[in-house]
């Protein structure tokens, strides 16, 4: 039996990939090296009755025209959208919480400074109107630059014109904050140093980058186009990450779709002739007419296609492709809410049930990233916090709690030691970072799961232990993501396609890479080009 | 006195000369006002010890633009370009790097600490001239204003994009990368040797608040491409006499265009009526007018201080406000009784001609941001240094030596304590850091100037002591560049031009935002 099309990782955006293909009537095979679905937005239990997002814990957010094309909402979807977006803790005690809402951001933000409470309203509508033009880019795909098709140009005169609707000073607003350190553009807006902090941690979650470094705007505006906001939700789905991962699995079954776990891919093979095989660990050999890879790109090349059937070249730029990891992720089974200092009882579940944020400086943002640039992890990291089991008791038994904590930065490659021997060392240091903004966290700990850089990558197969396939920075963006010239899905292998983080518009829990693949492989069966 | 002018030019630097010396070329008549006693602003070569001649601030030519040298006829008025032959960088193990203008023999010594980068650097030199040559005419056009309806504005935008559209893949590539990445990056991509990347990365932070792995660096490794010097692709050099000698050819040239100059004429207002620029007033009282005011000082002195915000838009002086200067480098000028001896090559030779540059590994020169960035000059700071006296004997007495050494990071905005109380204990630390490579530089120092990025703004009036006039980051450069919307040369203010290296195409002794903003300002009026 052949396969029309085999996609390589059951993460959220092969999965989502697999469920356009068969509805578009082509037999869909998936296969997952794990044991369960769903890559890097999995939920596991971590001790017994306590479960916990391994990896992200909040939506990307997803595109809303996936959720309606694959009708998720049927197939099990319910989405968790605390009120609060973020929750700025300072280490004197202070805080300051930003909500979906801006008024009730207002009086949060006027503690600090009347100015800034001022600012506010005119920030989040640049951000929201800025957003909304670039919108249509994240599910289109990237035009070719050196032959543009009528369809590539009709879709950039339709940017264009939006571009042009935004006025004189938003148009140059856009075209200084592209490559500007976030650090500049946030001190643009406001002057309390938590306020900026917090806006400007964005622009460098995930990225070997500190708040100084430039074109770390580019985050902001690309969460902006996501959902309008230059503040990233905590939108989490029912039953943690794996919740949508599941209702996407049941989305691709019922429309076809074949899914093998633990089905461990070792090579591709034959993909630049007319019958492609992915051979399996165990050796079986699975021939389609196309094979497509979520797995990022430089484990795809480097890893799974035989050298020979790439040229030197292609394969240099890949090596070059730059995916330094910085995160590891900390997952708490608690059994107690921790209090935090200054957030009194009465608040605390609206307000922890957000992000919440410990980076309370931009100096502090950039000392924690100055460490990962000479290989040794932040003494006072960066940490972005959620607590899912205060808006889905599912999670944990009653009055107990999950903590999942994201922790920047942990670079991959340690220049003292390895991450085994360290990573101990490593939770440590988090933990006297949590116990000094909220005492008496540590007693509360039940278990707890370390996943470091490394984790990362022999577990879930992340190359260099990077949770967006590779850095997002302007020379791997759009058109050139992953590399100029292969932006569109396709590879120089005419029977492979890519589909995860790796190509455009890039990580986080969206399932837009997915979605734009689909529609060029379908395109191509279509147009009998495959 | 109330002689009227065409175009009165604020700034005797270079660009301010080369400015009124093509205003005067195309029949204006046309004053220039220089608030010092001497001219070329920081391109200037000063006696500052008896006997000791510096080339103060700027201290190397490389940018020049030829179609300046070769349109104002420069060599005729006393230009004469030295070669500056190679970069030296002595390890802390003992051992150097040293690279020079012969391409064989930098093979062979690259090839001491790597086989593979002596074959990359072949390779590499080739795609950068590619490079460079798809920048170059960017470097001599007005920007065009990417928001306008005009769809004469566009034509240019449509020209870069087929001429990026035209070049190969694998320029896109480069290019791109180019624009974006940081220098080490980049480097990374085709060198192992640390001292090697540590040492080209340098020139990618020269003058900025950046570090060797902040993105948006790379882009200025291109520039020691564009380097042409009579024509040949690449080289750096001294001006004979010192870099005063640069402004001092373009200033002959001016005057013999008919250009009038005056020094020491300070400047305290721009004079303007109903929103026009008609001339200026000096600190003394006297008043010039003109039909057109040229600016080649910065933004925050030409706007800020000589016009007053209450004259401008609020948008315009926001974005003005928001222009980064941020000043990151200082100099030490010595003067010595001899020459300094390196451990890792002792005695004098042919590498104490060019660039020493202390740059021993790529985490020291990260290092030295990292400190700058939480307010402190760094404590192992990146030093170029240079000993002009021994290609031109001229600029000191028989036997003694002038050195000059740029400094980076020496942020504007100490945390603690100002740059008056820090300023000896700054130039210790660069004389220390150079001891540790040559240890003799002690013994050898009779005088030193110290010039902290507060002498910069105080003595050559660069704000926050940016030698660029504004930092040459991404988002400030080319349609940005100062403002958004105002990177044609011209002003909110009508009959203002700039011309200075806060517009396009940006600092250096290049001399091309003064001949750009001068045919700009001809085709308008």
């Amino acid at each position: 039996m052949t396969y029309d099309v085999t996609i390589i990782g059951a993460g959220h955006n092969g999965l989502v990939a697999a469920c356009y293909l068969a509805k578009s009537g082509l037999k869909t095979l998936v296969l997952e090296r794990r044991e369960l679905v769903g890559g890097g937005a999995v939920t596991e239990e971590l001790h017994p009755g306590f479960r916990c997002s391994t990896l992200d814990h909040a939506a990307g957010p997803l595109s809303s025209q996936i959720i309606e094309d694959l009708n998720l909402a049927r197939h099990g979807l319910e989405m968790i959208t605390p009120e609060a977006r973020v929750l700025a803790l300072s280490p004197d005690g202070s805080h300051c919480c930003i909500y979906n809402n801006v008024a009730p951001t207002i009086n949060e933000i006027e503690k600090f400074s009347a100015n800034d409470a001022s600012s506010y309203p005119e920030f989040a509508n640049s951000f929201s109107r800025i957003g909304r033009v670039l919108a249509p880019l994240l599910s289109m795909t990237p035009p070719s630059i050196d032959q543009p098709t009528p369809g590539d140009l009709w879709q950039l005169g339709k940017v264009g014109l939006a571009f042009r609707g935004l006025g004189k000073k938003d148009e140059y607003r856009l075209l200084r904050w592209g490559p500007m350190a976030v650090a500049d553009l946030v001190s643009e807006w406001f002057e309390t140093e938590l306020l900026r902090a917090t806006v400007a941690a964005r622009g460098i979650h995930g990225a070997f980058a500190g708040p100084w470094s430039a074109g770390t705007s580019l985050g902001l505006l690309w969460q902006a186009a996501m959902d309008g906001s230059a503040i990233a939700p905590a939108a989490y789905p029912k039953g943690g990450m794996g919740g949508f991962t599941q209702a996407l699995t049941n989305a691709a079954k019922a429309a076809g779709v074949e899914i093998r776990t633990s089905a461990s891919v070792s090579q591709i093979s034959g993909a630049d002739g007319d019958k492609p095989t992915v051979v399996l660990d165990g050796g079986e050999e699975i021939e389609a007419r196309v094979v497509v890879s979520n797995a990022d790109p430089r484990t795809t090349f480097l890893n799974l296609v035989d050298p020979i059937d790439l040229e030197p070249n292609f394969l240099l730029k890949m090596r070059n492709f730059r995916a330094p990891g910085v995160v590891a992720k900390i997952n708490l089974a608690l059994s107690g809410l921790p209090a935090f200092s200054g957030v009194n009882s009465s608040e605390a579940t609206s307000k922890l049930s957000g992000r919440i944020h410990i980076g309370p400086e931009i100096d502090y943002l950039e000392r924690a990233f100055d460490a990962s640039k000479y290989g040794e992890f932040s003494p006072e990291p960066y940490l972005d916090i959620n607590i899912p089991s205060l808006g889905d008791a599912s999670l944990a038994p009653s009055g107990k709690h999950v903590m999942s904590v994201h922790v920047q930065f942990a670079p991959y490659k340690l220049r003292e030691g390895d991450w085994t021997t360290r990573a101990e060392e490593f939770a440590n240091n988090v933990f006297v970072k949590l116990e000094a903004y909220a005492p008496g966290i540590r007693d509360l700990i039940v278990a707890a799961k370390v996943i470091t850089p490394l984790d990362l990558e022999q577990e879930f197969g992340l190359s260099g232990g990077h949770i967006h396939h590779g850095e997002q920075t302007l020379d791997q963006f759009f058109t050139f993501r992953p590399l100029i010239g292969w932006a569109q899905y396709r590879t120089p292998l005419k029977r492979l396609y890519l589909c995860g983080a790796g190509t455009h518009p890039g990580g986080g829990v969206t399932g837009l890479p997915g979605a734009n693949a689909a529609r060029e492989i379908a395109r191509d069966f279509k147009d009998r080009k495959i | 006195m109330n002689s009227k002018y065409d175009v009165v030019v604020i700034g005797g630097g270079h660009n301010g000369l080369v400015n009124a010396a093509y205003l005067a070329r195309a029949g204006k008549k046309v004053l220039v006002l220089e608030r010092r006693h001497v001219l070329g602003g920081a391109a200037v070569t000063e006696e500052i010890f008896p006997g000791f001649k510096f080339s103060v601030c700027s201290y190397v030519v490389s940018l020049l633009r030829p179609e300046i040298i070769r349109e104002l006829d420069l060599p005729r008025h006393g230009l004469e370009i030295l070669p500056l032959d190679g970069t030296f960088t002595p390890m802390p193990n003992g051992d150097y790097l040293w690279r020079v203008n012969d391409h064989a023999r930098t093979r062979r010594e690259i090839a001491r600490h790597s086989r593979l980068d002596a074959e990359a650097y072949d390779e590499y030199g080739k795609a950068m001239i590619e490079m460079a040559h798809f920048v170059k005419p960017i470097m001599s056009m007005t920007p065009p204003d990417p928001t306008t309806l005009d769809p004469k504005a566009w034509k240019n935008l449509a020209f870069l994009g087929r001429r990026f559209q035209k070049l190969s893949d694998e320029d896109k590539y480069n290019q791109v990368q180019l624009m974006t990445m940081s220098a080490v990056d980049f480097l990374d991509q085709w060198f192992e040797t640390d001292v090697l990347k540590a040492t080209m990365s340098a020139s990618g932070i020269i003058g900025t608040f950046l570090g060797v792995r902040s993105p948006g660096t790379a882009y200025v490794l291109l520039h020691h491409y564009m380097g042409e010097i009579d024509g040949a692709f690449r080289s750096w050099g001294f001006a004979r006499g010192g870099t005063g000698a640069i402004s001092n050819a373009i200033g002959d040239a001016a005057r013999e265009a008919g250009v009038e100059i005056r020094t020491e004429a300070p400047i305290a207002k721009i004079l303007l009526r109903n929103g026009r620029a008609i001339g200026v007033v000096l600190e003394n009282g006297d008043e010039i007018h003109a039909e057109v005011v040229s600016s080649s000082v910065d933004p925050r002195l030409t706007f800020m201080k000589m016009i007053g915000e209450e004259h401008l838009p609020d948008d315009f002086c926001t974005d003005l406000k928001r222009y980064k200067y941020r000043g990151s480098s200082g100099k030490v000028n010595l003067a010595l009784d001899g020459l300094p001896d390196f451990k890792s090559l002792p005695g004098p030779g042919a590498h104490l001609r060019g660039a020493i540059s202390i740059s021993p590994s790529v985490d020291y020169m990260e290092r030295a941001y990292d400190e700058a960035k939480y307010g402190r000059f760094s404590r192992r700071p990146y030093i170029d240094m240079v000993i002009p006296s021994l290609t031109d004997p001229s600029v000191a007495p028989p036997g003694k030596h002038v050195m000059s050494c740029f400094v980076q990071y020496a942020p504007y905005n100490l945390k603690e304590g100002t740059w008056d109380e820090k300023r000896e204990e700054f130039g210790d630390t660069v004389v220390d850091t150079i001891a540790e490579h040559a240890p003799n530089i002690k013994e050898l120092i009779r005088d030193r100037q110290v010039l902290t990025p507060l002498d910069l703004e105080r003595d050559f009036g660069l704000s926050e002591g940016n030698i660029f006039q504004g930092e040459l980051t991404l988002e400030q450069l080319f349609f940005l560049r100062p403002a958004p919307g105002w990177a044609q040369y011209r002003t909110p203010i009508k009959n203002l031009y700039m011309c200075g290296s806060a517009t396009h195409p940006g600092g250096g002794i290049m001399g091309a935002p003064g001949r750009n903003a001068a045919l700009q300002l001809l085709k308008d009026i």
